[in-house]
């Protein structure tokens, strides 16, 4: 057990079928359906890349014209131009880098803190995550908003990423606990035997053995805070706006924002299908490793 | 570990939690009696936020949505994420292609995708949809104004939301079956369906019951692809009780935030009663242990 985590953590969840398999009809057949199925999924964003390249004219033409236009990229030019997005999307982005780092920085110590102690613990931290996940965002955000207005951080990606940080505690502790937990005690013992204080056992060894688990927990908590619209939406007002919360006020006015907010959709959509191409071994890998198995 | 060394590590992260966490919700608990403003101290006035937001119909209303799309949503993505990780089981080469294109609807912003997806339905935008619905049967369906259409788009967004997320655990849970449990099932001659039903389900029943708890407690917190994909949605009856709340303490014009903060507190609670079959497994265990 120990072994797998540490040599081959992520990859080792999902292995191809073997390839000497005879492959029946029934197996083509389930193939295409899951194509199929994988085209379906994509379909609003095929949609949304051929509507945002069209002229605006042609672009919500009823019913829809696929052919005889020549493709343009002059929403994202219109954009780039015209509104505030390249603040927007640094914002977003120093938002979900700032917070990713500052809850695996509070969580890795405490995760590992938790792992140390007897079952029952963890049982309770596991509830307490899940209470916590489950809670209305409003019940924590709202109050957020009147503390952040009374302290003058307001509409900063400060506010922002202090929230996102602790709104996403218990899951990141949680997570990152059962890496831990699967790493023996003994481990702790020899280092401490060998001179090493309990932080330093933090240091040198677990947390080089944790790597894979830590950026899975990583890549969690980046995608949450890069997701999050319900907070940014009360958190913040024009200067520390974040892209999703900008998408929604293009929706309903002219064409051309319209256009805009399709074309912003886009550039948030490329570098995730990149992320979840290349993260999704470590999904898989924190999610049955670490959720399931805790 | 030392009583020291553990206060030490767990110090930081505990104190955000309280500071971030506990205190907010300690200050939304206050307000659900008082009567109150932002930036102004409230006064404090009983169960009358309680009563006034119980003799609301609308809260009924948003309550009952919310319910009918958490079990229909839940069915289905159970049901679903089964089958499509049983194919992706059985799948060569083709897994990883395959599995990140499904992975994009989990990872992109919810408001994202929900944006993409109501121009697929939105017949002023030339939607797709709408055009192969009225090429085929000659009907044009109002997605946006009609409650139960809109009910149907705004489900199918949401399994479609959440479903890779659910396909992938399950798809987890189905790899730690034991291959010789399947064959031994084959050997004793059950059918593919029986092999299902008695082998495979109940050995990876622990995964299917944190999916279902998981796509409850997110379906319960429908907010954001509302915000898209049912622009009317208080006067068609397809108001989540998140967007209520919303309408109710924040948005302009209405900062009812007494009466919106004992509409959190209430939905706190009939998610813990959702949640509660969950929650006395998990004691059980910690009682085990312990």
């Amino acid at each position: 057990m120990i072994a797998d985590t540490i040599k081959a953590p992520a990859g080792s969840v999902i292995k191809p079928a073997p390839r000497a398999r005879r492959r029946s009809a029934a197996s083509r057949i389930s193939a295409v359906l899951l194509i199929l199925t994988a085209v379906v999924m994509l379909a609003p964003f095929i949609w949304t890349a051929l509507s945002v390249t069209k002229p605006t004219d042609v672009a919500f033409a009823n019913p829809p014209i696929l052919t005889g236009y020549t493709p343009t990229l002059k929403a994202f030019q219109d954009l780039w131009e015209t509104t505030y997005f390249a603040q927007y999307l640094i914002n977003t982005l120093v938002v979900a880098v700032l917070s990713t780092i500052v809850a695996l920085v509070l969580g890795i110590p405490a995760a590992y803190a938790l792992s140390r102690f007897p079952g029952y613990v963890s049982a309770i931290l596991l509830l307490l995550a899940l209470v916590f996940r489950s809670l209305p965002r409003f019940s924590v955000v709202l109050p957020m908003y009147e503390i952040s207005k009374s302290l003058g951080i307001y509409d900063t990606t400060f506010a922002l990423a202090a929230a996102l940080v602790a709104i996403n505690q218990p899951f990141s502790i949680w997570l990152l606990r059962n890496f831990f937990a699967e790493i023996p005690k003994e481990l702790d013992e020899a280092a401490m035997i060998d001179g090493c204080t309990r932080w330093g056992t933090l240091r040198r060894v677990m947390i080089p053995l944790m790597r894979p688990g830590i950026f899975t927990a990583g890549i969690f908590v980046f995608l949450f805070a890069f997701q999050e619209y319900l907070t940014a939406l009360v958190l913040t007002d024009t200067s520390s706006k974040t892209v999703p919360v900008f998408i929604t006020t293009q929706l309903g006015q002219t064409l051309p924002m319209l256009q805009q907010a399709g074309a912003a959709a886009m550039l948030l959509t490329l570098p995730v299908i990149a992320i979840s191409f290349v993260a999704q071994k470590y999904l898989v890998a924190g999610l049955s490793d670490g959720s399931v198995k805790g | 570990m030392r009583r020291r060394e553990f206060a030490l590590l767990m110090g930081p992260s505990l104190l955000v939690m309280l500071g971030l966490l506990v205190v907010p919700l300690v200050r939304t608990i206050q307000w659900s009696f008082q009567k109150v403003e932002y930036g102004s101290p409230g006064d404090f006035i009983g169960l009358s936020n309680y009563s006034q937001a119980l003799s609301d119909p609308r809260l009924g209303r948003a309550v009952l949505f919310t319910l009918l799309l958490t079990v229909i949503v839940t069915a289905t993505i159970l049901v679903l994420g089964y089958l499509i990780a049983t194919g992706m089981n059985g799948l060569g080469k083709l897994r990883p292609y395959i599995l990140g294109a499904m992975l994009v609807a989990y990872v992109l912003p919810n408001i994202v995708g929900a944006v993409s997806f109501s121009w697929l339905f939105d017949q002023n935008f030339g939607g797709a949809v709408n055009y192969v619905i009225q090429a085929l049967t000659g009907q044009n369906i109002l997605w946006f104004t009609e409650t139960w259409p809109n009910r149907i788009m705004v489900m199918a967004h949401t399994v479609w939301h959440l479903l890779p997320f659910s396909m992938l655990m399950i798809l987890a849970g189905l790899q730690g079956v034991p291959k010789e449990l399947r064959e031994a099932a084959i050997i004793d001659g059950a059918s593919g369906r029986k092999t299902h039903f008695y082998v495979i389900i109940p050995t990876i029943r622990g995964i299917l019951g944190f999916v279902c708890l998981i796509t409850i407690m997110d379906v319960l917190r429908t907010f954001d692809n509302l915000i898209p994909l049912s622009p009317q949605a208080d006067a068609i009856g397809n108001e989540s009780i998140m967007l209520y709340v919303f309408d109710t303490a924040f948005r302009d014009g209405s900062a009812q935030l007494g009466l919106g903060s004992a509409i959190n507190v209430l939905a706190i609670l009939l998610i813990l009663v959702c949640l509660f079959p969950f929650i006395r497994g998990l004691l059980k265990e910690a009682k085990a242990k312990a």
